[in-house]
Order: structure tokens, then sequence, then C-alpha cells
């Protein structure tokens, strides 16, 4: 009888507070919705059974990792937020003779309504959006779309398992403050004097050496394979140095703007500066998570959109053709005739057309480093070396070049063509492992998108020599060289690759009868050949990409949605500490369009100054992010410049909306 | 000649959707002059409140006119109320209405810094008056680190530093403990000793007494006056309770 005592109280706090809780209850509902969907989608079996499904499925499943994650954050945030405003009551209660145990029970029943409305709910809404988000992801990989709907059972569990624990540790958390707090605290809530915050200037100036730290990684990392691990010291350093700047030197800044009398004591500046002191203490961490998580998020989204909008680009650089064999040739140029017998008599087999043939053989060396005019090749690096100085080098012959450009290029003994990717070699001279050459030409482009000497991420130089013997010369340097070194696991024979692609007209069965065909051709070359095909590098391309774009823009909508709560709560309950001040100014002279000015000022710059921090993160992690999506293949820094603007754009403008609504709830509390 | 003249002043308050009406004031008449001590008392609902709001600007009476140094206040255009309400009157509530964001200095200086005064001339103001009120050793502090009877010094600093033509004070000591109360009605004396007009609405008879004048406000009237003339404030506490527990009592106006 008493249990239905404190469930009714419950359900009553929660229909007086609704102002609060409904906005809460919609976003649990969402995000339940959200991680249902997640989890639906990654074990559906239609999904499964398109092309490029299976690799959609595994990014999907990491994909609900990370959003459970994102929830659980979410959700403790806001509720100890609602907790915080709720103490007074809490403290009434109290004082009315209720003991902890009473209100645990209340708080017990508020968190159980909600909670089991929100995940009843959550997974009711995302079973009807589940078909919706099906055939959004059907529509990106191009799959059949079958009839009904899939309901996972599976899927269902989770969901309610994931939520019910998480609703039980924020009922633990609400709990807790309820039971630490003495009726009087509980009482006055968050009423106790604030008291002013100090200057602490060492931790503001540590803030600013990690923001400068971080950021000057972030744009002299020019070797891309490094790029990775100092992206985790830049994160590391810019996330610290924006918690530090924000919660220190705020208020370093304002304290400073303070001391200076003639400043401070302006009608203009005087109310906003003392009462962004106030607000930043009691703000800079919330305003701190905003701005790392916008920043996060644009990232991400603008990286994912950038790779699924260049998706057929990057697959048309790792595959020019239909076809691709490559491997590393034994007996030199002999094995090119008896590659080519093999495509066409596969062809002449199975009908199909072959086209558009594309090969040619090349020396790798990859220990290059460039020193003056010299290339020093040695596995021992020189000391002294920098990153940017080194060099991977593909030899040619001028023969294959001639045929790939349709040129009649000639050279001399000793001359060479050049095509260097990446930085530019201006020297007229080039000496590779000891033996000097002039440079009759720099070439603009070695084989267009069937390149794969310069396909790999660091620069690279493409050398063109004379002929077969010339090639054969400096194989043999390379070889005596690593002979000198005395490093006998060195296999030379892994530098000889070659590299064959072609296109292929016929059915679906012919290509297929072909493929299998050629590759039966490639056992008489020991295993050292391998045949890719496009459609199916193209299915996990797609599958992958279209994956992170997806989980991109869902985790973008969660972390908006939760953004709007947050700064929906803020702005009420700064609404309700600032009537307050609102009331006094007016009293003592201060008319409404003044206070209305003042208090606009701070609101605009609380709320914007995340914003602002996004965006001067972003421009400095450019440079980062460009040099990593090399790593993914995507080498269009316009489209990816363009792409970031664009996030960027969309994300202000709804900033700029949110801010435009809650604000109006804000005025509201306050001219009340 | 008289500062402040409310002349047939009637309040009358509707209810939303134009419901019922509450008549607050009816016909409130009376005047102040110059340098004046007066108290204004009467039980909760008797209109005192909506009088200092109307006197304050804050409120607009339905009927009848308010003239301060002859200007008539009733008529400010509304752009110009706050300048007005700055420059010529200053307030001290009972809740002391002191910003918790602002220094005991700062929150002196408030209506200063909006009337756009230099800072210089800020300090050269406040150094007497502080030390006149007793804060001036308070003045670095906030206001959560100071005691009641200080916070309402420091109040009574902010309306004192304008300059104000009249200061208007809403049961001053109410939050107070007796001691601070005293203290701030001796002082209240003294400020008005130096020439300043206080008009103090009040439920404490004591503070009534410190007055010399006290009106009754009864139904929205003023019913009754008390001059203080020769009387001790002993004597003049006497003579307005006399005559609240004749208005308690319900004694028809004679």
């Amino acid at each position: 009888m008493t249990g239905g005592f404190y469930f009714k109280l419950a359900v009553q706090n929660i229909r007086k507070n609704r102002k609060i809780y409904i906005p809460y209850m919609l976003m649990s509902i969402f995000i339940t919705a959200m991680f249902y969907i997640m989890r639906s989608l990654t074990l559906s079996k239609s999904l499964r059974k398109m092309e490029g499904g299976t690799y959609m499925g595994q990014m999907l499943g990491i994909g609900s990792v990370i959003i459970g994650i994102f929830a659980l954050v979410f959700l403790f945030y806001i509720n100890s937020f609602l907790m915080k405003r709720r103490k007074k009551e809490f403290g009434l209660y109290s004082i009315l003779g209720m003991e902890k145990r009473h209100l645990g029970k209340i708080v017990f029943w508020e968190n159980f309504t909600i909670g089991l409305m929100s995940i009843i709910g959550g997974i009711l809404l995302g079973v009807l959006l589940n078909k919706l988000v099906f055939l959004l992801l059907a529509n990106m990989l191009h799959g059949d779309i079958p009839l009904g709907f899939e309901i996972p059972v599976e899927a269902i569990q989770s969901t309610a398992l994931f939520f019910a624990v998480v609703l039980i540790l924020i009922f633990i958390n609400a709990f807790h403050q309820v039971l630490t707090a003495s009726p009087i605290e509980l009482l006055h809530g968050g009423n106790v004097g604030e008291r002013e915050p100090k200057t602490k200037i060492l931790m503001t100036i540590a803030g600013f050496v990690c923001l400068a730290g971080g950021y000057y990684l972030a744009v002299t990392t020019t070797n891309p394979m490094a790029a990775l691990f100092i992206l985790m010291i830049a994160i590391i350093l810019v996330m610290a140095g924006t918690y530090l700047i924000f919660t220190t030197g705020s208020i370093a800044v304002l304290k400073g703007l303070k001391k200076n009398k003639k400043f401070y004591y302006q009608t203009k500046h005087f109310v906003p500066v003392s009462g962004m002191i106030f607000r930043m203490k009691q703000n800079a961490i919330g305003l701190a998570n905003i701005a790392i998580l916008s920043t996060g998020v644009l990232l991400m989204v603008s990286t994912t959109l950038s790779l699924f909008a260049d998706m057929n680009h990057i697959i048309d650089n790792q595959f020019p053709r239909d076809y691709i064999v490559s491997g590393q040739f034994n007996a030199d140029e002999k094995d090119s005739s008896q590659m080519l017998a093999n495509f066409k008599t596969a062809a002449e087999k199975t009908g199909v057309k072959t086209g558009n043939l594309l090969y040619y053989n090349y020396f790798s060396i990859t220990t290059g480093v460039l020193k003056g005019d010299e290339l020093i090749t040695s596995l021992d690096r020189p000391k002294g070396f920098s990153k940017s100085d080194s060099r991977s080098v593909g030899i040619v012959t001028l023969e294959d070049y001639n045929r790939i450009n349709h040129s009649r290029k000639t050279l001399e003994d000793g001359q060479i063509l050049l095509y260097a990717d990446g930085k530019p070699y201006k020297n007229q001279e080039l000496t590779i492992l000891g033996k000097p050459f002039n440079i009759k030409e720099q070439l603009k482009d070695f084989a267009g998108s069937g390149d794969q000497i310069s396909a790999n991420i660091g620069d690279t130089f493409v050398v063109v020599v004379k002929d077969a013997a010339a090639k054969q010369q400096l194989t043999d340097l390379r070889e005596d060289e690593i002979k000198k070194t005395g490093n006998s696991d060195y296999d030379i024979s892994l530098d000889k690759k070659a590299f064959y692609a072609v296109n292929a007209e016929g059915t679906e069965k012919q290509k297929h009868a072909f493929q299998n065909q050629v590759s039966q051709g490639l056992n008489r070359f020991d295993d050292n050949y391998w045949m890719q095909d496009r459609e199916s590098g193209r299915a996990s391309m797609i599958g992958t990409y279209s994956g992170l774009y997806f989980i991109g823009i869902f985790l973008s909508l969660l972390f908006m949605v939760a953004m709007v709560l947050i700064i929906y709560y803020k702005q009420i309950s700064e609404g309700y500490d600032d009537r307050a001040r609102f009331e006094i100014m007016q009293k003592v002279g201060m008319d409404d369009s003044e206070i209305k000015h003042s208090i606009n000022s701070q609101v605009l710059m609380v709320f914007f100054l995340p914003l602002v921090t996004a965006a001067i993160h972003m421009a400095f992690a450019f440079p980062l992010m460009k040099r990593l999506l090399l790593l993914l293949g995507l080498d269009n820094p316009p489209l990816y410049m363009a792409m970031t603007g664009l996030c960027f754009v969309i994300f202000a403008v709804f900033y700029a909306i949110v801010y435009k609504l809650t604000a109006r709830a804000y005025y509201r509390i306050v001219t009340a | 000649m008289a500062l402040l003249q409310v002349k047939h002043v009637k309040k009358i308050y509707t209810t939303r959707f134009g419901g019922n009406q509450v008549q607050a004031l009816s016909d409130v008449d009376f005047s102040v002059d110059k340098g004046e001590y007066v108290a204004v008392m009467g039980e909760s609902g008797s209109g005192k409140t909506t009088l200092l709001n109307i006197l304050a600007t804050l409120d607009k009476p339905t009927a009848g006119e308010v003239y301060l140094d002859q200007k008539q206040m009733t008529s400010v255009p509304d752009k110009q109320l706050a300048a007005f309400r700055r420059e010529n009157l200053g307030f001290v509530f009972q809740d002391f209405n002191l910003l918790d964001t602002f220094s005991i200095r700062d929150n002196i200086f408030l209506p200063l810094v909006l009337a756009g005064k230099k800072y210089p001339e800020m300090e050269k103001r406040l150094e007497p008056l502080a030390k006149s009120l007793g804060i001036d050793r308070l003045l670095d502090k906030f206001p959560y680190e100071v005691s009641g009877g200080q916070k309402q010094r420091t109040a009574v600093a902010r309306a004192l530093i304008t300059d104000p033509q009249i200061i208007l004070a809403d049961e001053p000591t109410g939050a107070l403990d007796s001691k601070s109360s005293d203290q701030l009605l001796d002082m209240f004396e003294e400020i008005n000793k130096k020439g300043e007009t206080i008009l103090m609405v009040t439920h404490s008879t004591r503070a009534a007494s410190h007055a010399n004048r006290v009106l009754f406000i009864k139904d929205g009237v003023v019913f009754h006056q008390v001059y203080k003339g020769d009387m001790n404030n002993e004597e003049m506490y006497e003579s307005i309770s006399n005559t609240l527990t004749l208005l308690a009592t319900g004694g028809q106006k004679s």
C-alpha cells in the first residue's frame, strides 16, 4: 500500500516537473531507438546478404558500441543536472518528515517510470524507424530491398538489457546525491553563496602550452604514417588545453579585465564581465565538453562524408581496371610475355573481350633518404636524417613508360626521366646507388590512376631508366649493397614487382570464368602473383565506407539531440538564477533593454564559445586529417575542405537555431 | 515646500481576462516636505507595497498623480524611467537586493556605473560614505561573506551614492536582528539630520517611532497620521501603538 503511495508521488513529481522531464524522456526514447536500430541492423540477415553487407555489419557493430558509450555519458550527465535542480524539492520532503529511504523510494519510482517508458517507447520507435533506416542503407549499398519488417529478438533483448543497466546506474547516482546531502543543503540546493573563483596563472599557462603543442603537432606532421600516433598525442594535448583554458584561462582573462578599472567600470562592461566570471565558473566544464564533442563530431562527419563522396574515385585509384594481377617477377621481362599469353588464352577460352591493358615491371627501393642530390639507400639509416627527406623509389624502363603513355621519348646512357610524387625535386642530377644520373625531364605523371609506385603514402620517385640492362645494373648494385650490410634475411626478389591491369567485357558468367581461368594460369608462376577484381573490392569498400558514413551521421544526430537538451537545461536553470538579478537591476535603475542587452551578450558568449573553439580546433586539425585521409586512400584536399566547410556551416546554423529557440524559453522565465 | 506630492492616487488591479477587480489604493493623498522622515504603516494588504511601487515608478496608478520636485512622475516616458529612478530615487529593500556576483564595492558602484560616471569620481564619492556607514573595510568582500546588517548598510550606501532626492525604504529592518535594526534606524536618523528625505514603509512600530511623521494606511486610504513633534522615541512608540490598537479594534474614522 505504501509502495503505491510512493509510486503515485513519483508520477506526480514527474508531471509537476514536466518542463524538464519531458525533454529528458524524449531524449532517452530517441537514444534507445537509435541503439536498437544499430543493434538490429548489425544482426539483420537481409543486410548481410547484400554486397558489402558483411563489412557494413562489422562497422555497425562497432557503431553500436560507440552509441552505447555516448548514451551512458549523456543520460548520466543530464540526469545529475536534473537532480541538482530538484534538490530543493527533496529538501522540502525531508523537512516534512521523510527519511532518506523514503526519498530513495520516490527517486526509485521516478526512475523506474521514466526508464520503463523510455525503453518501451524507444524500442517501439526503433522498430518503426528501422525500416526507414534500412531502406537508406540498402540504397547506399545498391542492394535489393526485401519486403516486410525484420525484428530481431536479440536486438530487443540487448537494447532492453543495456538500458536497464544504464538506468540502474543513473538511479544509484541520483540516490547517492539525495543520500549524501543534509536537508538544509537540499533546501538551499544550488543557492549556496557562490564564491568568486581565483585566478590560477600556472594552470592557465599550462592550458595554452598544451593547446599550442597540440596545434603545432597537427600542423607540422608531414609523414602520414606517423600521423596516426601523433594524432593521438595531439588530441590529448588539445583536449587538456581546452579544459584548462575553459576552466582557468577564461577566468584569468576576465579577472584581468576586471583589474583594469577604466575598462571595467563602464556601463557596457560592468555587468557582463562580473557575470561572466560566475557563469564560467559554473559552466566551464560543460562548455569544454560541448566544444570537444562538437569538434569530434564535425571531424567525424566531415571525414566520413568525404570518404563516402569520393568513394568512386578511391576505388578507381585502387582498381584502375576490372582485373588486377600483381606480384613479383622472377625471370625479369620473360614473365611479361607469359602473363600476356595467359590473359589471351583465358579470354579466348571464355569469350571475354579484353581491352585497355596496362602493365609494367618495377624495381622498388623503399629505404631511400635524400641528401642533396644523392639518394642514400642503405638499410642503416644515416644519422640526422629527417622524415621529410625519405623517398621510396620505383625503377622502370623507358619501354614500359613509352608503352603506357603512348609516347616516344628517348634516353641516352646515364640519363633518366623522373616523376616526383609528393615533394618536388629541383636538382638536375640524381645519384642512385652511387651511380650519378642526369635528369633529362621531370615528368608530370607516370601511369595515371594505374600508378602503383606512387600509390603509397610517402613521397616517391619514379625513375625511368634507358633499358632493361640499366635497370638490371641498379638491381645488382642494390643486391651488393644489401650483401655488404650483412642482412641475410633480406629477400630482394620481393622488390622486383610487376603490375597488370585489364578490362574485360562479357556476361557476368563469362567474366567469372575468365577470372578463374587467369587465376589458374597464375599457378605457373610459383604463387608469386595474385589477382583482384574490382567488383569484390568495390563491395568491401562501399560496405566499409558507407558504414563509416552512416555511423558518422548517426552519432552526430545523437550528439546534436544531447546538445539541444544540454543547452535547453542550461538556459532554463540560468533563467531562474538570472530572474532575481534582473529584478534587482531594474530597481537600481537599469532599464529593460539594457538588462536584456547585457544578459543577451553573456548568454550569447557562453553558447557560442564552444562553437568558435570547435572551428579553431578544426582549422588546426585540417592538415593532419588531410594526411590521415591519405592513408584511407582519399587524395582530394579540395573535396575534404569543402565537406568540412559544409559540415561546419550546417552545424553552426543548427546550433544557432537551437540557441534562438531555447533563448525564448529563457526570456520567458526571466521576464515573468 | 513639498518635495513629494501624492494626489488622489488610485490603483485597481484587474485579473487577467477582465475578471475580478481588486482595489489596492482607493484615494491616497499626502505630501512629503524636503528633509522630512516619514514612515508609512499599515497591515498586510493595506496597500503599502502598491503605494511604494507607484512612488518607485515600478508601477503606474490607475488615477491620480505623483509629483517629485514639481515634476510629474507618472508622465515620465517608459524609456527614461530607469534613468529617472537612478538619478532621483534611492532604494533600500527588506531583502537587501545585492547582486551576489559583485563585491560590496561594485554593488555600491552599480548605479554610478549605469549613469556612466568615471571611476575616480566614484571612488571619491565612496570613500566618505563607506566610512560613515562603517563598511570601509568590507569593500572587497562579497555579499555572502558579510552579515545581514552589513548587507543592509551596503544597500544604504548604494542608495545614497547617487545623491538622490528621496530615499524609499521598504521594510528595511525586516530581515535584521534587533541590534542591527537599531543601528540601521540610528543611521537613518543621522542621514535624515544631514538633510536627506526618507520615506519608509514598515510594519515595525519601533522602526516607525524613529520617523518625524507616521502615516497609517487602511483599506487603500491614508487613515490617520501622527506627528512626532517634541516627542522622544519612546513617547512616539506609545502613540503609534495606540493608533495601531485603535485601527485594529476597528474604530470608525472620526
